[in-house]
């Protein structure tokens, strides 16, 4: 039972990471990783180590106009945070994270338009380059209707792909405040509606956390670790 | 219709779940919005499948009776809930048992409550500033000064912690510089 949820703490959320960090730790979480486009400024992040029996890891989220400068920002950040994440906007941001082996997570968009589902492209080079796929689960609570099928529809679609590749996949509530936390339970559920299998869902909880442990190791090259 | 046969009689099971929200809310809206989102999220035939009843509500914790073989779509429904009548809330599925008495015995404490506080007291620190609304334990809910704060989380409060005010003590209980 270690799940693990990535999420947004304040000044971007509207949560301290302190107040994250006791919720997180009453659902049943064993870590939480708060990824702010600016982790420097998150409000007093060492308040949060105060609450004890809850790993909270300082990772960030990158983001970029263009992609070049995604680019640089990833090779900046990679050396101060051990888990990066990048939230998919357009195509070439996509393009970009799925061909960095220096990203962690890719949050890729569930939207209705084809063109815009899980590419077999973006699948192989994120294969390649070890570059996680996430689902964010938010939307399955904050819509309703035919956008929340349309959504369903996609996540459906692209769960097939990653599926297919065998990416590592994971999946968030996309919380910006302590209301947002669900359950690790609630979450395989929430999952389970969007098509995954009861295994799939607690291994996609578990990911984000092994993926820190892996990158805190010293390595000096591929497969090759400072002991 | 009642069944007379017990192989033929429903089996039910009771879920224990816990609210967390910024204000007050009743039984009444709590059951319409649990509805609405069992029939947006399954339709009228996953919910006659389905159905559910609220035993008990006492503003905080509850009783929900639902089908044995759809726990987990229970869960799902309650996990959709994010706002009732304008009051942003959450509810957490807190555990599932056979028998009211079980549910109850398991996962409803009687004793070791901790009460909501509210004093009108004002935290004025470099990053963040406001009024405080209330306080539970070592959860401190704020109204900041500045509205554009909570922005796009849809939420009226800042969730703060006593660790975040006590300036560096572990055992302060908030009263400390920041407040």
């Amino acid at each position: 039972m270690s799940f693990c949820e990535c999420l947004k703490a304040y000044p971007e959320g509207s949560a301290s990471a302190s107040r994250l960090a006791l919720t997180a730790k009453g659902l049943g979480y064993s870590s939480l990783i708060i990824c702010n486009a600016e982790p420097q400024k998150v409000f007093r992040p060492d308040a949060a180590s105060a609450v004890k029996g809850v790993r909270v890891i300082l990772g960030a989220e990158v983001t970029a106009a263009h992609p070049k400068a995604l680019k640089s920002r990833i090779s900046a950040l990679r050396a101060r945070y051990p888990f990066l994440m990048v939230r998919g906007g357009t195509d070439e941001i996509i393009k970009v994270a799925s061909e960095d082996p220096n990203v962690d997570l890719l949050m890729h968009p569930c939207a209705y338009d084809a063109r815009r589902s899980l590419s077999i492209a973006t699948a192989r080079a994120a294969r390649l380059n070890k570059v996680a796929i996430g689902f964010d689960l938010g939307a399955l609570v904050h819509l309703r209707g035919s956008s929340r099928a349309r959504w369903l529809e996609a996540a459906r679609r692209n769960l097939l792909v990653a599926r297919k590749f065998e990416l590592s996949v994971a999946i968030t509530a996309g919380a910006l405040s302590h209301l947002d936390l669900k359950a690790p339970r609630d979450m395989i559920a929430l999952a389970m509606v969007a098509g995954f299998e009861r295994e799939e869902a607690e291994d996609a909880l578990r990911l984000p956390e092994r993926l820190v442990d892996l990158n805190m190791r010293a390595w000096t090259s591929p497969g090759v670790e400072l002991l | 219709m009642r069944s007379r046969l017990p192989v033929l009689r429903a089996r039910r099971r009771y879920m224990v779940f816990e609210l967390e929200a910024e204000d007050t809310v009743s039984a009444k809206d709590l059951m319409n919005e649990i509805h609405s989102a069992q029939f947006s999220l399954f339709g009228d035939a996953g919910a006659c499948v389905n159905r559910l009843k609220l035993i008990t509500f006492n503003g905080k914790r509850g009783l929900l009776r639902c089908r044995h073989t759809h726990i987990d779509d229970t869960r799902a429904i309650l996990a959709t809930i994010f706002l009732i009548n304008g009051i942003r809330v959450a509810l957490h599925s807190k555990g599932v048992s056979g028998t009211i008495k079980a549910a109850t015995e398991k996962y409803l404490p009687q004793l070791g409550k901790i009460s909501d506080e509210t004093d009108g007291r004002r935290i004025e620190l470099k990053e963040v500033s406001g009024c405080i609304i209330r306080t539970h334990g070592l959860k401190i809910d704020l109204c900041p000064d500045d509205r554009n704060k909570t922005k796009g989380s849809d939420t009226r409060y800042l969730g703060l912690t006593s660790f975040d005010l006590s300036g560096g003590h572990e055992d302060a209980d908030g009263t400390a510089d920041g407040l």
